[in-house]
């Protein structure tokens, strides 16, 4: 077969669309339609999954860790960084702040203990915070309701901590911890501010802390931390950095562990690759549907052509060239359909995206998984939704044809012609 | 009158001693005759006042310390523990009565309440909790106790008892064991049980002697039964009788450096 004749087939197969205009606009509106609405919820969906991710690892624990392999799960305060010995952090946290798509590198150090007021006690992490490092990775230092991150022999406390002991800014509380050395550290510190995160544990139960405040008081020397939390550029690509930071670090202390948040807020991502897997199936099931409607318009169309077929079998053309030529229809109907569906869905998810959807009329806000969730519906751009649902609607378009076509090609010529 | 001090000690952690299971007068489950052992014991500590010092060494896989500590108690539901040494801490002091636990603490020169959720929490670092001093007086209440082996071992003519909890009672141990010397009524051990019935901790009693005119046990080890941890409290010297009430084991005592 040469070129001429195969650009005959698909001229054929184009002008055989047009014959019926309104019929051929109408079906290739179906699958347009389908297609911006596949976009939108795939769009709407990673826009959620986006905020969940954000809020679940932009409110404190940053997009990438950095532990002592022995660290977890059981948090002991003995597992710093670098073993007993600890390291030089402010050389980790330079090579860390070196690595490509990081925008922001914080050490943090951990000890449990009790927040005390008057006749008030409670239970409280203590956190040790770099107070002009924590601002690039946590939300801490901008949630505060009065008041402002510690400063030497200060503490900050969460808003529900503060109510539950009755300390104010300006206020002395008592600090009682289980010291490094075994001894029982226990001393006063102000009140430097109260943070509220609207982030369950984290308003009730922690207390902030200079990072060498809690190193003096837990008798833990200066190289001794528990944590570097990193944010990255790019909420979902933090992979590929966690691994670029985790090959930087190494060479400074052995036993570290580099991890990005989909290994550490495990959950988190399960519930988002859910959604990814969830946008096929939504693919799926509106594309399915439309399958049987395009496949129906497309037998009706065969059908009243019946007799011209049937011309062109007694004339010597093949079943198969026939049937060839309904499938080029449906695949040249899904090529017209996704040229207006995308002509339509990208403007539309650029103003959704540019103008959020506001639900707070609905529902309020909702914590999730360490993640709190705004009412509002967001899209979130990505290359291979888009694409999922144009080879979604092409398929469609070639799918919907093979019954016609098979017909088609099994057309009986003499019995179609003698109308029988 | 023998066994006095051991309360004294630990508070709550010495169950199988007398003041320990002396404290609840009724005990449906348990055996007529596990409550006359009780019973004896009671009658002989009632009252009972003591103050002495004793040591506290801990090793643990981070680090070890000791420390010196004088201690008041009455009865078994007042005690008052102040540290003397090392000096970096002398005067930290925990108050008990009934329920409650407070700390004194010398450097914040303030005194806390442990609140509940604390309670699991270790007790100067120890490996005793403050639940462990305030638990002692429930355990008739909280526990059905019976006697499982009754004979000799060792060479000791002993008993076993082993207690369950019962079934709304607050505690955390599945199951309690402990051997008794029948001839002085003298702890040997106490084994504490998960709910999944493997072993938690040991406490064993040793170095049993004469000290303010009764026998005791003066050491005590405590281990949980991972690791290579350990606390071993050993007494210096105790007296007893020595004409304390209630009184003394108020907030104010609780913050008195002496």
């Amino acid at each position: 077969m040469n070129r001429g004749t195969r650009d005959i087939w698909w001229r054929m197969a184009w002008r055989n669309l047009w014959r019926n205009r309104r019929r051929t606009f109408l079906t290739a509106s179906a699958l347009s339609f389908g297609f911006v609405a596949a976009s939108l919820m795939m769009g709407l969906m990673n826009g959620m999954m986006e905020e969940m991710v954000s809020n679940g690892t932009e409110v404190v624990t940053g997009q990438i860790q950095i532990h002592a392999q022995a660290y977890r799960p059981e948090r002991s305060i003995h597992d710093t960084m670098g073993g007993r010995e600890g390291l030089d952090v402010g050389a980790l946290v330079a090579v860390a702040e070196a690595q490509e798509g990081v925008t922001g590198v914080a050490p943090r150090l951990y000890g449990g203990g009790l927040v005390s007021s008057g006749d008030e006690t409670v239970g409280a992490v203590l956190m040790g915070v770099d107070p002009e490092r924590e601002p690039r990775v946590s939300r801490f230092a901008s949630v505060f309701v009065e008041g402002r991150m510690p400063g030497p022999d200060e503490v900050a406390v969460g808003a529900a901590l503060a109510d539950k002991i009755g300390i104010a800014v300006g206020d002395e509380a008592v600090l009682v911890a289980p010291a490094a050395d075994g001894s029982t550290a226990n001393g006063l510190f102000t009140v430097s501010g109260i943070y509220r995160l609207d982030l369950g544990g984290f308003d009730d139960s922690y207390a902030l802390l200079e990072m060498g405040t809690l190193q003096d008081f837990l008798v833990m020397d200066r190289g001794r931390i528990h944590e570097v939390a990193i944010s990255v550029d790019r909420v979902r690509a933090a992979d590929p950095v966690a691994e670029r930071v985790a090959v930087a670090v190494a060479g400074l202390s052995p036993g570290l562990v580099t991890e990005p948040w989909s290994v550490f807020l495990g959950q988190l991502y399960f519930v988002v690759s859910l959604a990814s897997a969830m946008n096929s199936v939504v693919a799926f099931m509106i594309f399915g549907m439309a399958i049987f409607g395009v496949a129906n318009t497309m037998l009706l169309a065969t059908f009243e052509r019946r007799r011209e077929f049937a011309v062109a079998r007694a004339l010597g053309t093949s079943g198969v060239a026939l049937g060839r030529i309904v499938v080029y229809e449906g695949l040249l109907l899904g090529v017209v359909a996704l040229a207006a569906g995308a002509a339509l869905a990208f403007p539309l998810l650029a103003h959704v995206h540019a103008n959020p959807i506001d639900l707070s009329a609905f529902v309020g806000t909702y914590s999730f998984m360490g993640s709190a969730i705004r009412p509002q519906l967001t899209v979130e751009y990505s290359f291979q939704e888009p694409l999922v649902s144009a080879v979604a609607l092409l398929g469609t378009g070639v799918v919907s044809a093979l019954l016609p076509a098979w017909r088609v090609a099994r057309l009986p010529p003499a019995d179609v012609l003698a109308d029988r | 009158m023998k066994k006095a001090a051991i309360r004294f000690i630990l508070s709550g952690t010495l169950l199988a001693t007398g003041p320990v299971l002396a404290a609840a007068p009724t005990a449906a489950q348990t055996p007529s005759e596990i409550l006359e052992i009780i019973d004896d014991v009671d009658r002989m500590m009632q009252g009972a006042s003591s103050a002495g010092s004793m040591r506290m060494e801990i090793d643990t896989e981070h680090w070890s310390r000791s420390l010196e500590m004088q201690v008041w108690s009455l009865g078994t539901d007042y005690s008052l523990i102040r540290v003397q040494s090392p000096a970096r801490e002398a005067g930290t002091a925990t108050l008990k009565v009934e329920n409650e636990v407070w700390n004194y603490l010398p450097r914040a020169d303030r005194t806390i309440k442990i609140p509940p959720s604390m309670m699991l929490g270790s007790w100067m670092g120890s490996h005793v909790t403050n639940d462990d001093l305030v638990k002692e007086s429930r355990l008739v209440e909280d526990y059905d106790i019976v006697i499982s082996y009754e004979g000799d071992r060792d060479g000791e003519d002993v008993w076993e008892f082993t207690m369950t909890p019962r079934p709304e009672a607050p505690v955390i141990w599945g199951r309690i064991e402990q051997r008794i010397r029948k001839r002085d009524r003298m702890p040997l051990w106490a084994r504490y049980y998960d709910d999944d019935g493997t072993l938690a901790r040991t406490m064993t009693f040793s170095d049993i002697r004469t000290m303010g005119g009764r026998t005791v046990p003066t050491r005590i080890a405590i281990e949980p039964a991972d690791g290579e941890e350990r606390t071993v409290i050993t007494y210096v010297e105790i007296e007893f009788d020595v004409g304390l009430d209630e009184d003394f084991f108020s907030l104010r005592n609780l913050r008195a450096r002496q």
